[in-house]
Formats: structure tokens, sequence, C-alpha cells
């Protein structure tokens, strides 16, 4: 019997529960979707490389030694010689050296074609073999110095094809090549996004200008052969610093590192679906409660007639389970589509993945359930509850109803839940007990606790607070504004659920905002103290410039300091760190380290080392010191202390000249920037032109003055903050869904009031005024408390992290009127339906609705 | 709808009225003649009670005249104005400033304060009124002591004088009144029938009621009947005793 009635009841309402159902679904889907795309591109990618790597059985490659590939670091070259060393073995059938560098190819114009941050490879190519994946899509392998096979995805691009010829620039320079095929991975156009182009074996080094080096041996063993022995007999022949692995480790090297960026990816996409389901189960929350309240009487019947209290509280629970259930279903297929939508967003972007297909784990889909059923159940629990509690005498005298939790009760609840969320929030950014998973623990709960607790609180000034807000509405629009004042602050708690819904969003963006103002600021502050380059040539390519940048604008007469910024990997004292290399002859006419002690000598002489102070500190480190070093590559060295610095916010705490780094690395120089100073008296417009001049043959370097490389700097905090504000923005949709819902249910609620005012007299037009600026005072209340909660939020954050990252906090008053301005904007368009429906009811109806 | 378009201009003077006035509800066989055919116009000055059974369509009647519902034909006018010529926009001006509104119950917007409920058609104008009139207004149904209280703070004959005033405020044409004291005790029904004979013989306001209450009804000065949907009678100062004659003439 229940049953049906839950039936009849979830029909007679359909549109709201279309609605919840809605608000369900979003979330869902948003939470589905994130699986979804995480795991097939695991899958893909997994897939991708076992298939690649099927017929390589060992390789032989150089060490890498407390560092992996992952973070940047590059293993150094071998010789070229292994090549046929190796193929003498017994039991190789196949020895195959690969090398792999930049390459970045022109567009027929003359650009350099670009690349989402996917790096742009040169490698060398024998052609379609056993060895690598590499198939033919069209045309043939290169043959000779002058042919070259690049991936269809590019060419597709950009609108390249087989017989055309093609600009690339290489560390070999400028050259013109023949495109004669066009290749991908596999089944797939490209090579994940990267653009690729093949030369021939035998002239590949000297195009890429690896000299007699190779990157790497694939070795493929004749049959019958013992994979064991003959691993052990390649050892014997090998260098030092040189091993042979299986083929199988390096495909599950490279899928580990991939798996690695995919679950990054997949966590932060996560973070944000969670943030989407959390804010709609207020919003389904707050549709429970109304919808209850506007109930009361149909149920208070029901339990006069004799149904008990918990056959009420189950005839709500089965209509939300089944709504709930119905929009978990639809949630989930939503979530493939979310995938393939993020997907389709990349390569719009030019991130080029290739054909994935989707996987839909079990693990998805249960978790998918139960984000979907547990938002409901926990946002209805509370109000069947008060629903079973409703005396049957409240079907004769409504207002027997039911008693709402007293302001008090609230008040005090509230802070209590406040007080805990911002405590674990402060013990998560500041003590981080568990490393980054209590971090995200105790930050990310607190969060929510605090948001819960800020609800709570909230509601209790709701009504002062809305009031002050409707305070000019009411001025300027007179009788509509009153009303919408009146309206807005009537049901402070209902006020204060719906906004809740909407600061959250504002606060995450409040607290973004203020994080990355203040990295800008401090950025910015950085750069006038410590920058005294007047040029930065900063790399395009994400690979590194080529050191002949750095020394072309050497030769140059107009520039009287140039140094490059070096890095590299090694472990001290067990920890791992970046030791960066500079010329030491010029660094300090460039960067002002804040020198306490000690100077650059000892790296002009050698062997020295410039020590950031608390690095010194922590090691007791004096002048004059002996620092044992192992670099990435396995080549240890002994570094002498001469000197201390107190600034490392340009990143590394250790500086050592160039020529100790190419002392202790095989490795093709690569440099993340080069800096330059004009000399004296030389025109910066003239200077200017040199430097460019310089570096025609590079289109990956992009020369920047100091105001230029901090626009640029400050643009890719701001891509940040946008790109947080887009993952927000389901939160905030479904914010202002429930403002349009919450807003549709009161103006039904007063469906007889509304029929009263028209009768006395109020147009539609007054009547549409009326509820659309009651949704801008609820709009605004949201933002105005996801604001104080937000900047809180964000200046502990930028306490929290370390004064080389951020050392003051900036308040982003532009952003957060931009925010207002939007939110009023998006509350008038969310008033549009109810407006609608209110002004459109018969007022004769309406004076008669019971 | 020919009929509405040359209705004969009035030949008495009159407030408000309505002429060959029909209204169907439903098609074919289950159409139901709310209004068959009335004739009746409202002198003004006067305090007129629309009386009939339940069915007759005096609420109907009601309802047309004061713009809220429309008629199938015939036509309806307040003042010079054909109400069947105005839009919605223009109708619902003509409600605010020459219609009032009593009803039996839910009169007030229960978040505004009694002065504000008696101001709204003022307010909705964006006017401030003739404070001097909404003063004599407020004495007159006895409110002084009650303008910043809430609908929730009045007992029920104190919001239907709070609705009295708002209807008399605008100082308008007409005021509809329907069945005001259906819902009051006999004391507050008294009260309030005595309030609007006095705004009739003070201010010489236009007042049409509908009541199926021969005592409210002799407060009148004139009784209209209706039964099924026609005119059937119509009396001038009635009396109870004469109500209940007719009443039961009627066979009610």
């Amino acid at each position: 019997m229940i049953g049906t009635l839950a039936r009849k009841s979830l029909r007679a309402r359909l549109g709201r529960n279309v609605f919840i159902g809605l608000a369900i679904m979003l979330g869902v889907s948003f939470v589905a979707g994130s699986f979804v795309l995480a795991d097939s591109m695991k899958a893909t990618f997994n897939n991708l490389f076992t298939e690649l790597s099927e017929n390589t059985d060992l390789v032989v490659r150089a060490e890498l030694v407390g560092a992996n590939e992952t973070e940047g670091a590059l293993r150094d070259p071998i010789a070229g010689d292994l090549v046929a060393e190796v193929s003498a073995i017994d039991g190789v059938e196949l020895a195959q050296g690969s090398l792999q560098r930049f390459a970045q190819m022109l567009d027929t114009d003359g650009e350099p074609i670009g690349t989402a941050g996917a790096p742009q490879i040169g490698a060398s190519w024998s052609g379609e073999g056993p060895l690598n994946g590499i198939t033919i899509k069209d045309g043939r392998a290169p043959d000779g110095p002058d042919e070259v096979a690049i991936d269809k995805a590019t060419a597709d691009r950009v609108g390249y094809d087989v017989g055309e010829q093609i600009t690339i620039v290489l560390d070999s320079g400028r050259r013109d090549f023949t495109i004669v095929g066009l290749v991908g991975l596999g089944d797939t156009d490209g090579f994940a996004g990267a653009t690729t182009s093949l030369f021939d074996d035998a002239a590949a080094a000297e195009i890429l200008g690896a000299g007699d080096m190779v990157d790497t041996i694939e070795i493929a063993l004749a049959d019958g052969a013992d994979i064991d022995a003959v691993r052990a007999d390649i050892a014997e022949i090998l260098p030092p610093r040189v091993e042979v692995v299986t083929g199988e480790q390096v495909a599950e090297e490279t899928a580990d590192a991939i798996n690695q960026i995919v679950d990054l990816f997949g966590t932060g996409l996560l973070i944000f679906a969670f943030v989407t389901a959390f804010v709609s189960a207020f919003i389904i929350n707050n549709i429970f409660g109304i919808t209850i309240g506007q109930r009361l009487r149909e149920l208070a019947l029901l339990r006069s007639i004799g149904a008990n209290s918990s056959q009420v509280r189950r005839m709500i629970v089965i209509e939300a389970v089944v709504v709930s259930l119905t929009a978990t279903i639809v949630g989930i297929f939503g979530g493939l589509l979310v995938a393939r939508g993020i997907i389709a967003i990349f390569n719009q972007a030019g991130a080029g993945f290739p054909d994935i297909g989707l996987t839909m784990q079990i693990r998805t889909i249960v978790v998918s359930l139960i984000v979907g059923l547990g938002v409901t159940l926990a946002s209805v629990l509370i109000p069947a509850r008060r629903a079973a509690k409703i005396p049957p005498v409240a079907a004769m005298r409504p207002e027997l109803g039911f008693t709402a939790l007293s302001a008090s009760r609230r008040l005090v609840g509230g802070a209590v839940v406040t007080g805990i969320g911002v405590a674990m929030f402060l013990v998560g950014l500041f003590v981080q007990p568990g490393g980054g998973t209590g971090l995200a623990f105790f930050a990310g709960g607190g969060a929510l606790l605090t948001f819960l607790g800020v609800t709570s609180l909230s509601s209790t000034v709701a009504q002062p607070v809305s009031r002050a807000i409707g305070a000019p509405i009411e001025r300027l629009f007179g009788q509509s504004g009153k009303f919408a004042r009146d309206n807005a602050s009537r049901s402070p708690r209902r006020t204060a659920r719906t906004a809740s819904a909407l600061m959250i969003g504002v606060a995450l963006i409040s607290a973004g905002a203020v994080f990355a103002a203040s990295l800008r600021d401090t950025f910015g502050r950085v750069l006038d103290r410590a920058v005294t380059a007047d040029y930065i040539v900063t790399d395009d390519s994400f690979q590194g410039l080529p050191p002949a940048v750095a020394q072309n604008l050497g030769e140059l007469d107009e520039l009287a300091d140039v140094s490059p910024f070096r890095s590299i990997f090694g472990t001290i004292d067990d920890d791992q760190v970046a030791v960066t290399a500079v010329d030491p002859e010029s660094f300090d006419e460039l960067i002002d380290l804040d020198v306490v002690e000690g100077g650059y000598d000892g790296l002009i002489a050698g062997n020295g080392v410039m020590v950031y102070g608390d690095a010194a500190d922590e090691r007791s480190l004096e002048l004059g010191d002996e620092v044992n070093v192992t670099y990435q590559n396995g080549l240890e060295s002994t570094l002498v202390v001469s000197g201390f610095f107190d600034d490392n916010s340009l990143g590394g705490s250790w500086y050592i000249s160039l020529d100790e780094l190419e002392r202790a690395s095989d490795q093709t120089p690569r440099d993340q920037f080069v800096l330059a100073r004009l000399a004296d008296g030389v025109d910066p417009a003239d200077g200017r032109a040199a430097v460019e001049g310089a570096l025609t043959d590079y289109p990956q370097a992009g020369v920047q003055d100091n105001a230029e490389f901090r626009a640029e700097q400050e643009g890719q905090i701001n891509q940040l903050l946008v790109v947080i504000t887009t993952l927000l923005s389901m939160a905030i949709l479904i914010s202002f869904l429930g403002i349009a819902i919450t807003l549709a249910l009161s103006v039904f609620e007063r469906t007889r009031e509304i029929g009263l005012l028209r009768a006395v007299g109020m147009t539609k037009r007054q009547l549409r005024r009326a509820v659309r600026w009651e949704a801008v005072i609820v709009a605004v209340f949201g933002v105005v408390v996801g604001v104080v909660v937000g900047l809180s939020m964000g200046i502990a954050l930028a306490i929290a992290v370390p004064n080389s990252v951020i050392d003051g906090v900036t308040l982003p008053w532009a952003n957060l009127l931009f925010t207002l301005v939007l939110a009023i904007i998006a509350a008038v368009v969310a008033a549009l339906y109810p407006a609608y429906k209110a002004s459109n009811m018969n007022v004769l109806d309406a004076i008669s609705h019971e | 709808m020919s009929e509405m378009m040359a209705p004969p201009p009035p030949t008495v003077a009159a407030a408000a009225g309505v002429i060959d006035a029909r209204k169907t509800y439903g098609l074919g066989d289950a159409a139901v003649n709310a209004l068959d055919g009335v004739d009746v116009r409202f002198e003004p000055g006067k305090f007129t009670a629309i009386m009939g059974p339940s069915g007759s369509g005096k609420s109907t009647l009601l309802h047309c005249l004061a713009g809220l519902d429309s008629l199938t034909s015939g036509a309806v006018f307040i003042g010079d104005t054909y109400l069947a010529e105005l839009s919605d926009k223009e109708l619902t001006e003509l409600r605010r400033k020459q219609v009032g509104f009593v009803f039996q119950s839910f009169n007030l917007i229960p978040t505004l304060t009694a002065k504000e409920n008696i101001v709204l058609p003022l307010a909705l104008g964006g006017q401030d009124g003739d404070e001097v009139w909404i003063d004599r207004v407020i004495d007159t149904v006895g409110l002084r002591d009650r303008l910043t209280h809430r609908p929730s703070e009045l007992s029920g004959g104190q919001q239907q004088r709070v609705a009295v005033a708002r209807a008399l405020a605008t100082r308008p044409t007409i005021i509809f009144a329907d069945e005001p004291t259906g819902n009051l005790d006999s004391n507050s029904g008294t009260e309030i029938l005595q309030f609007m004979r006095d705004a009739v013989d003070e201010f010489g306001q236009t007042i049409v009621m509908v009541t199926h209450d021969p005592f409210a009804a002799s407060y009148a000065d004139r009784a209209v009947f209706l039964a099924d949907g026609k005119v059937v009678g119509d009396q001038a100062a009635p009396t109870r005793e004469s109500i209940m004659d007719q009443m039961a003439a009627l066979g009610h």
C-alpha cells in the first residue's frame, strides 16, 4: 500500500522529481565520468605500450639513479658502437639503436606547429619492424637524409600530405625534408599528442645532432635463445652505468609513469566531481524539505486515517530512492558522455589522444551508486523523520505541523561543526599529519564540515543579512523590491540552504582566487627583487633549449652577460635534490640570489657549490666543507661549499657551474631558460633586435623582457584559475538550478498570496520583478557568505604554503566583484521560469487555491 | 462575441454593471450556464447585496464584474469602461485604481503590516495616496493601534477590517465584497457590515456584496436575487424578513 502511495505521489509531482533527478544525475555523471576517463586512458595506454614492446625482449640503456623519468630526468645517451657489439652476441637476432631528440615541425607559413604540452619528437626509424609499434598509414619509410615520415594526426591537423616539403627545426639547425610517409603508433594516427618526425636510421644521428650516440638499443632474441643467458652475456660487455633490462620492464615503467599522470589528473577531476555531488545534496535536501512542508496536510491525513509514522517515513524514503536510482543509472551512462566530452575538449586543444575505448569498471558503478543513493538518502533522512513526526491533528490544523529546530540550537550546532571543520582544515594545512593523504583528508574533510557548519550558522543570520542586501533593491524598485526582500527573509532556513549550495562553489573559487593572486604578486616581487637580467629566453618546446641558444647569445656584442639555467637531479645524503648549473662568471649580474657568505669564485674555479641557507643549516654545512653528490646518471662527485644564499624562490637550492655539470653528464645539454643582460649604453630596441636575430633558427625560444615574462607567468596563473572555475562550473550550475527550483516551489506555496496581489492590482511585470529580485537576494547572500568563507580558506592556504612560493596574501577584489556581478546575472536567469510561472497564474484559481 | 461590440450606453448613471451577461462552463451536454443572460446595473453611492443559493451564479457574476473572470458573451462595465476592451495590464490597473476587494478569507499579505496592507494598491502604483483620507479610513475602521501588526497578530475580525480599509484606501469606483462575513463570528461580522454601511453613507462609496446570509444583506440598500444564472428578484431597502420571504419563494 505504501508502495502504491509512493508511486502515485511520484507521478503527481513529476516535474519536481525530474529536477531532483537532474541534480543527482549531474553529480553522478561527473563522478562516473572522472573514473571512466582515468580508467579508459590507463587501459588504452597500457595496451598500447604492451603491444609496442611485444617483440622487444631486451633493452640496453644508461642507468638512472635516484630520479625518474616522470619528473623529467633524461637518461644519458650511450655509445653507438654498442649496437654492433650487442648484435654480435649469440642469441641476439636483431639489435637496433634508437634516438629521440627535439624536432619542431613548421607549418606551410613557417610558423611552429604547437602541441598542448606534449613533446615535439624527432626519432630514428628504420621502417616498420618487429621492435617498435610504428605503422605506416600512407606512403613509405624515410630513406636518406632528405626524407621524413611524420605522424598522421599532425599532418591531418595542419594539412600536410605525402610528397610535400616540410621545414623542421632540429638541434642541428633548420632543415627541409620531403614527407614520404604518414605514420602512427599501432592502430592510432598519432603518438599520444606528440608531434613526431621520423628519420632514416643511418642519417638520424647526424640530422638529430647526436653524434655517434644512441639513446637505447632494442633487442629481439633468436628463437629458442635463453633470455637470462643472453642478458648476462650482454651485461658482460656493457661499460659502467649502462644496464640491460627486459622489454617487459620498460613497458611496465612506461605504463607506471603514464598511470601516475593519469591518476593525478583523474584525482583532480574526482575532487571536483565530489564537490558537485556535495552541492547536489544541499539542493536535494532543500527540495525534499520544502516538498514535505507542502504535503503536510496530505501526510497528516494519512496519519489520521491510521498510517503509522514508520509508514509515512517509508513512503518518503521509497519515493526518494526511486528517483535517485533512476537518476543514478542515467548518470552512470552520462559519465560515458562526460568522459567523451573531456577527451574531445582535450583533442580540440591539440592533445591528439588516440581513439580511446571507454572502460566502465564495476568499481565505477559501485561508487556512482554509493554517491547517487548516498547523497539522496543523506538528504532525505531528516525531512523524512520530520514528516513521520507530523501529528494526525495537523490534517485539520496545519499550524500544528512541525517544529523547526530552534535558532539557538542551530547556532550552537553550526558553531560546533564549523569549529571542528576549521580546526581540521588548519591542522591539515599546517601540521600535515600523514603527508599528502593526511593533508587531503584533514583539509578536505575540514572544508566539508566547515561548509555544513556555515550553512547551519548562516540560517541564523539569513534574515538580517538578506534584509540588508534587499534594502537598496526595495529603495530602487518600490513595492516589488519590498516583496522580494520580505520573501527572501521570510524563511531563513530555506534561503540559507539554497544560498549555501552557491556558497560552496563561490568559496572554492574565492579561495583559488586568493591563492592565485598571492602567487602572482609573490612572483612579481621575486622578479622585481631578484631578476636583474634584461631578457629571459624561455623554452616553448617543453624539452629544454639546445645550448646553441646560449652560445649564440654569448657571442653578441650587445649583451654583457649571458647564462643558461640547466638542471640535473642528484642525491645528497640520501635526499633527492635538484642541482642547478649556471655560468658562474655572469650569473651574479643576472640574478640576485641574496648571497650572504662566500660567492661564485669556487664555482668559477671548479667544483664549488652555492647552497641555500636552510639546506645548509639542515646539514650543518660550513664554507669549505665537502659534499658528496651522486648525479642521476650514477656518476659521483665531490663538491666544495663555496657560498650561501638566502633566496631560493627561483627554484633550486644547489648551484654548480656548467663545467661541473658537463663533467658529470654525457647528456645532450638542455637549458630550461637563458638569461641575458644588455651591455652598457646599448639601446633596448637594438639589443632586442640582435637577440631575436641570433635566435631565428630556434622558434622554440621565446624572447621576453622582464615585463613580458611577468605577464606570461601571470597569464599562466590566471589560466590555472580559469581551469579551477571551469571544473567548479558544474557545481555552480547545480546551485543555480537549486535557486530556480526553490523559487518555483516557493511560488507554488504562495499561490493564494500571488492571486490576492494580482487581484488588488499588482501587474505581471511587478510580480516577475519581485520573483527575480528575490533570486538575486538569495544569490548575493550565497556569494557574500561564500566570499567570506573562501577568503578565509584562501588566506590560510596562502600562509600555509612555503614563503618561497607565496610570501604575502593578496586579496583579488576585482575577481570577487566579477563573481558577484556574474551571480546576479545568473540569478536573474534562474528566476526566469519561476517568475513566468508566478505571473501566468490564473488570478481566480490562485485565490481559491487550497 | 459580436454582442460586445456595441453595447447600449447605460441609460441611468451606474458605477458598474453587466449587459446580457452569459457565462458557460464546459461543452455540449456537459455545458453549465453559470450566468444565463443577466442584466444588472449598480447605482453609485449605493450598497447592493447579491443573493442566491449555492450554484446560482452569484460568485461568477462578482468575479466577472471585477474583471477576475471573463464572460462567454455580453458586456461588463465599470465607470465608463468596458472590460472586454482591456488588455491584462490595463485590467490590472483598473483593479488597482477603480476596484476594491474584500474576500471571505486570506485577504492580507502575511509578510506586510496592517498599514502596508492597507496602502498596498497605492504602493503597487507607486503612489503615496491621500494621507488625510487614509487617516480617516483607518480611524473609521478603528485600527489606529494595530497598524504595525502583521496579519498573524490580528484577529479574524481585525484582519477583515484591514481588508475593508485597503478597499477604501484608493477611493475606488466600486468595492466588491465576496462573503466578507462568512468566516467571522457574529460580533465581528456585524462590525464589518456596519463599516461598509458607514462607508456608503459617509463617503458615498459604491459597494457590491455577495452573500447568502439574509442578516448581512439587510444592511444593503438593495438586494438582487439570482437563481440558475438568472436574476429572479430585486428588492429595494430589503429587511431580513423580506429577504427570507423571497428566499423561501425561490424554494430554499
